[in-house]
Formats: C-alpha cells, structure tokens, sequence
C-alpha cells in the first residue's frame, strides 16, 4: 500500500451547497446519465430500436397492399392518394411510445433485485429522484425510435407534408406521450420486485389504448363504446396531431395541450406514488 | 459530536406483524432475551406481531474506533445498519448518526457515511472510474477525480479502472466498493459482513485494509460478522447480539476476562442425566442441546480427567475444549455457538410463515 494516502479531515467535508429542487441535480443527471450509456451499450436494445420500425411498416402496412388507393382513402376518411402508409405512421410512433415505460420499469426492478437501489438510497437521493430519472431515461430511450421511424417511412415512400414548426409540435407531443406513459408505468410498478410485471402491465395497457385509439383504424369505424375510450386516449391525441401534420398540413393544437396536461398530471401523481411506495428491494 | 458516531435508544424494528403491532413501542423488550437464558425457538407471539428484528437496542459508538456487531445468522445485524442508514424505518426508538437524527434528517446522515454491503453491490455494466463517477454524483462531489485516482491507487485498481465490473474478480470488486464507500469522506462507514464468501487470503488482505482505512484515513467503523476470529482481530469494541438484542459490549479483552471460564463439548452414546453431570468435581453448569452435552467448568484440563472417570470412557464420541474467547462469551450468555449448524432453522419458520402470510 503506497504511504500517501488521502486523508479526509474529520468534520472539515467539502459538500457542495444545496441547490434549488432540494439539491437534487446532481442525483437526477447522474442517474439518467447512467440509465442511458447502459441501454444504449446493449447491443440489443441498438438492434431492437433500428429494427421495430422497419418491421412495424413493413408488415402492418402492407397489411392494404392489395386495396385499391382509392377505397382505402375512402374507408380512412382520408384525403386522395394517401395511402394506409401515410395514416399510419403518427399512429405506429404514437403506439410505440406507449410501452417505453416497460424499460424504466424493467431496469428499476433489476436495481431492486440486484440491490443497486440500496446503494442509490443510502447516499443523500431521494426515491422521487430515482423515479424521475427512470422516467426521463425510458423516455429518452423511446425518442431515439422517432428519427429512426421517419428515415424507415421515408424508405417506404411515404409522402411528408406541413412545416417544420408543424413537426416540432408533433414531435413534442410524441415526447410528452412517452414522458406521460413513462410516469405512469412507473409509478404502478413502483412496489413491485416481480420481473414478470412489467410484461403483463404493458400486455394489459398496450391493446387495448392501441386499438381502441385511432391509430390503427380511423376511429369513426368503430362502435359507440370504442369512441368513448378513444376520446379520453391521449394515443390517438398523438396520432391524430400527426395525422394533422402529416397527411393534412393542418393540425389541431389542442391535442398538444391535452398531451402536455397527461405529461404533467402523470408526473405529479406518480412522483408522489414513487416517493411513497417506491420498495428498495 | 461529543465524541460519539451513533447513539440510539430503544432502537426497535419490526418487520410485518399484524394489528399487535400498534403496542410496540410500550412493549417491555421480550422475556425471551433475558440475559443468560437459554432459548427455545421463536415464541409463536413473534408471528402474531411480525418478527422483531431489533429489540430496544440502546447503542453507543465512540468515533474513531472499530465497532463490531457479533452474531449469528438473522440476529439482527444487517437490519440495524439498515436502520443506521435510513435505509429502512424505525418501528420504535431514535438513532442518531453523525450528528443527526437518522428519522428526521436522512438525507444529512447520508451525506455523511459510506456503506459496504454483504452481498457486493455495483452496477456491472459500468467501468470502475463509471461507478466512481456515479458515486460522486449520487454524493453531489464537484471536485472528486483527485480522490477518486488517490482511492484507485491505495486499492491497487489503477490499472483496472477502465475495465467493466463485471469482470473483476471478487477481491477487487471489494476493494471499489469501499472505495466507493470512501469517496465523499464520511465520518463513519458501515461495513455489512465485510469478508463473508472470500478465501483466506483475501479475508487477511482486506483485513489489513479495514484496518488501514480506519487508522489512515480517520474514518470510524461499523462493521457486523458472524466469526469470532474477526471480531477479535479487527474491533476496538464489540457488541454481541442475539435475537435483535445486545446481550454484551466491551472491548475483546473486556469480554473475554468476563468468563471465568471454559467449556467442554461432550458427546456420548451413553444415556447421562444432568444430575449426574453436574455431579462431575469441577462443572458449574450443564446444558444440552440435542445430543451434545455443553459444560462450564473452572479450568478444562483439570476437568477432563474427572469426566472420563466419571462416565464410560469407550461411549464418549467427541469431546471439544472451548478456551476463553468470543465464542466461550457468547456460549456463556446464550448457551449456543454462533455459528452452528442448524442455528438457523428458526429463520426458515419465520421464513415460510411470512410466505404464507404472503400468499394469502
Ligand atoms: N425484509 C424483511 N422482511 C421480513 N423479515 C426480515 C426482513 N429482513 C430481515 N428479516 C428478519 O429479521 C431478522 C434479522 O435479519 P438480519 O438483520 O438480516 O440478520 P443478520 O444480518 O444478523 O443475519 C431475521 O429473522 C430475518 O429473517
Ligand atoms: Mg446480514
């Protein structure tokens, strides 16, 4: 062992001073950070993320490939010669950004049964900090699927409409989206140590808001009770702001707001539910 | 802080437990724990008010030191550094850390100790420098690189630090995590079972270091274990626990010159009573357990010729002289060894009334 050796002098600590948010800064970049260089370490997850889109467009539409343009038009009350291509694409990115809290959830779950989140815990953080991190990471994690998506549509031939303001608004929606379903996947898994959990939230959650949301299918096709869900089902918000981007040029705003207030409400609610029933292991 | 790293009173944990459980802080610390009485497996009352893992623990750690908490498996240990480290609820009591009130300020407490855990715990999918980093984040150090290379070097890891760590082997994995532990220059640092699962070499190796770490770098020293060797070798005090409660403290020496005595195991295929045990000149007390016969006797060497004498010298299967040390200490106070075989066994009871309840 050398002979200089560090030396902490007792009492005398260098800490540096709080700062705002309870001087949780620190924590929270920390820990993002470290959600982020070990998903995209993964070569699978690299695989899985370049590769979900490509197959989602290939086989989902396709699924019209012998339907004459115009019918289909017709059956998606859409403008002529788009295509199921075009309708779509909004409703493929919106879907997927649904189940990114599955990986939050997954990795939370392996620091619990690992015992990492002990070690997380044991320094000067905060469960709601840990939670918030994992939000942003599986967020972040399902954002990177959206240039990959578009380049694949793009490849596909889909035909791009609206401007660039219009797209960043349908973009911030999508971010909004995967931040709101992030939060509340979550926060329901919070208390759960079962690696099986979160496959069978996101089996129970994902099918239903994905079909009955309009992302698929246009929803005026689909029966009273169907709307109903569809209309409080912040998936087809998503796809219908891009559907208005990108097949019409001409979105409704309001969507963006309604994303934005189920980002917002998810947050508040699961940052309180992780801060209570967040389980160490 | 008046010379003390923790103190605490009354320090009670309950794990589960039912409505009973709203009496526990009035409840007089269990009968069960009475000094020197031998005990009998749980009382069924310990799953009608959950498992009380900690038992009215009053403590107190003088800063500077090695502090060591000995006892066998499930007394309790690992839950008292959970405790210490805000990891994990008081039921009952108050514990201060640091300085600080671990119930109402964890966050301060936690600034300001480190924490090794039994069962190595990093993130493997990061490079040692990775999990450093992380740590000083997690400590909200602006200006750790310096320490962090100075920690690498003292732990012989330099050369290493790039690599992932997951593929380091055991003894170095150790080594980071009480760097690690380290890094933020905390006042006291817990070290939870610090060589359970290494070879002898490595024990020896990070003996020296727990040793280093307190004299060099002026940290205090909380560490639990369950040998008697370690206890001996590396603490400045001890304390013995036993179903969650402290049954002795002092320094090793202290303890030792408390029993006045030696013990010898006895097992025999001949059908012996108590009686007639204590009968033999020289045992002061008699106790069993199963077929072992445990005696206290005033000096082994004198006793052993009687006890050949008194009973039939062909039937005796085994006979163990215990000398004074941690182990006779324990024995005396709890007439078992701490680590012996099947000591754990009510651990499983507890263990699958609690998947029952579980289930249910
Ligand atoms: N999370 C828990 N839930 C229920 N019981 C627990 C839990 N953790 C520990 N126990 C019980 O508390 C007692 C003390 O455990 P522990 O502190 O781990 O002992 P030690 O570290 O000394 O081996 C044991 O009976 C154990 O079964
Ligand atoms: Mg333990």
């Amino acid at each position: 062992m050398s002979a200089d050796v560090p030396r902490g002098p007792p009492g005398q600590r260098r800490m540096p001073p709080r700062g705002v948010v309870g001087g949780q800064w620190s924590q929270f970049s920390g820990l993002t950070a470290r959600e982020l260089i070990k998903t995209f370490r993964n070569p699978w997850v690299i695989l899985i993320t370049f590769a979900q889109p490509f197959m989602w467009l290939a086989f989902f539409g396709s699924s019209f490939a012998n339907v004459s343009v115009a019918y289909l038009d017709k059956l998606l009350d859409a403008p002529p010669g788009t295509g199921y291509l075009d309708f779509l694409l909004p409703g493929v990115l919106a879907t997927s950004m649904m189940s990114v809290g599955m990986f939050g959830s997954m990795s939370t779950i392996q620091d619990k049964r690992f015992g990492f989140m002990k070690r997380i815990l044991i320094t000067p953080t905060t469960k709601a900090t840990v939670y918030l991190s994992k939000v942003v990471g599986s967020a972040t994690r399902g954002l990177v699927q959206i240039p990959v998506m578009i380049v694949a549509a793009w490849a596909f031939g889909v035909h791009f409409n609206g401007s660039v303001l219009m797209w960043a608004g349908w973009i911030a929606g999508l971010v909004l989206l995967g931040i709101g379903f992030s939060a509340f996947f979550l926060a329901i898994t919070a208390s759960s140590t079962d690696w099986q959990t979160p496959g069978v939230i996101a089996n129970f959650i994902t099918m239903p808001l994905m079909f009955a949301s309009g992302a698929l299918f246009p929803a005026s096709n689909y029966p009273g009770w169907m709307q109903t869900i569809a209309n409080w089902n912040p998936v087809g918000y998503s796809a219908l702001l891009g559907r208005g981007v990108l097949v019409y040029a001409n979105p409704d705003w309001l969507y963006l707001g309604y994303l934005g207030l189920f980002a917002l409400l998810m947050i508040v609610i699961g940052t309180l539910v992780a801060a209570r029933y967040l389980r160490t292991e | 802080m008046n010379g003390y790293a923790i103190v605490t009173e009354k320090m009670t944990k309950v794990y589960g437990g039912g409505s009973l459980r709203l009496g526990i802080p009035g409840v007089p610390p269990s009968a069960r724990a009475e000094r020197g009485v031998p005990r009998s497996p749980p009382p069924v009352e310990d799953d009608a008010r959950g498992i009380v893992a900690v038992d009215h623990v009053d403590m107190r750690v003088r800063s500077g030191g090695v502090f060591g908490l000995l006892g066998p498996n499930g007394a309790g240990k690992t839950t008292i550094i959970k405790l210490l480290t805000g990891l994990s609820d008081l039921t009952a009591g108050t514990a201060q850390v640091a300085g600080f009130d671990v119930q109402k300020d964890p966050l301060e407490v936690k600034q300001r100790v480190g924490w090794v855990a039994a069962e190595v715990i990093l993130d493997d999918d990061l490079s040692g420098w990775e999990n450093l980093w992380l740590q000083a984040k997690l400590q909200r150090l602006a200006d750790w690189k310096g320490r962090a290379e100075e920690l690498l070097k003292y732990f012989e890891l330099t050369d290493r630090k790039k690599d992932k760590v997951g593929h380091y082997s055991t003894g170095m994995r150790k080594k980071l995590e009480i760097a690690l532990a380290l890094l933020h220059e905390p006042e006291l640092i817990f070290m939870d079972e610090p060589t359970i699962g290494l070879d002898p070499n490595t024990r020896q190796m990070l003996w020296q270091l727990i040793t280093g770490v307190n004299r060099e770098f002026g940290t205090s020293v909380l560490l639990t274990t369950h040998y008697i060797e370690e206890a001996d070798r590396l603490c400045s005090e001890v304390a013995i626990i036993d179903h969650g409660r402290f049954v002795a403290q002092g320094s090793p020496a202290e303890l030792k010159s408390r029993v006045q005595a030696d013990f010898v195991e006895l097992e025999t295929a001949e059908e012996v009573t108590d009686e007639r045990l204590r009968g033999i000149p020289g045992v002061s007390e008699v106790r069993t357990q199963g077929k072992v016969w445990m005696l206290k006797v005033a000096s082994a060497e004198e006793v052993i010729p009687n006890i050949l004498r008194a009973l039939d010298a062909g039937k005796i299967h085994r006979i163990n002289v215990e000398k004074p040390s941690l182990e006779t200490v324990f024995l005396n106070i709890t007439g078992k060894h701490i680590d012996q075989v099947g000591a754990d066994i009510p651990d499983y009871r507890k263990f699958y009334a609690s998947m029952m309840r579980a289930r249910r």
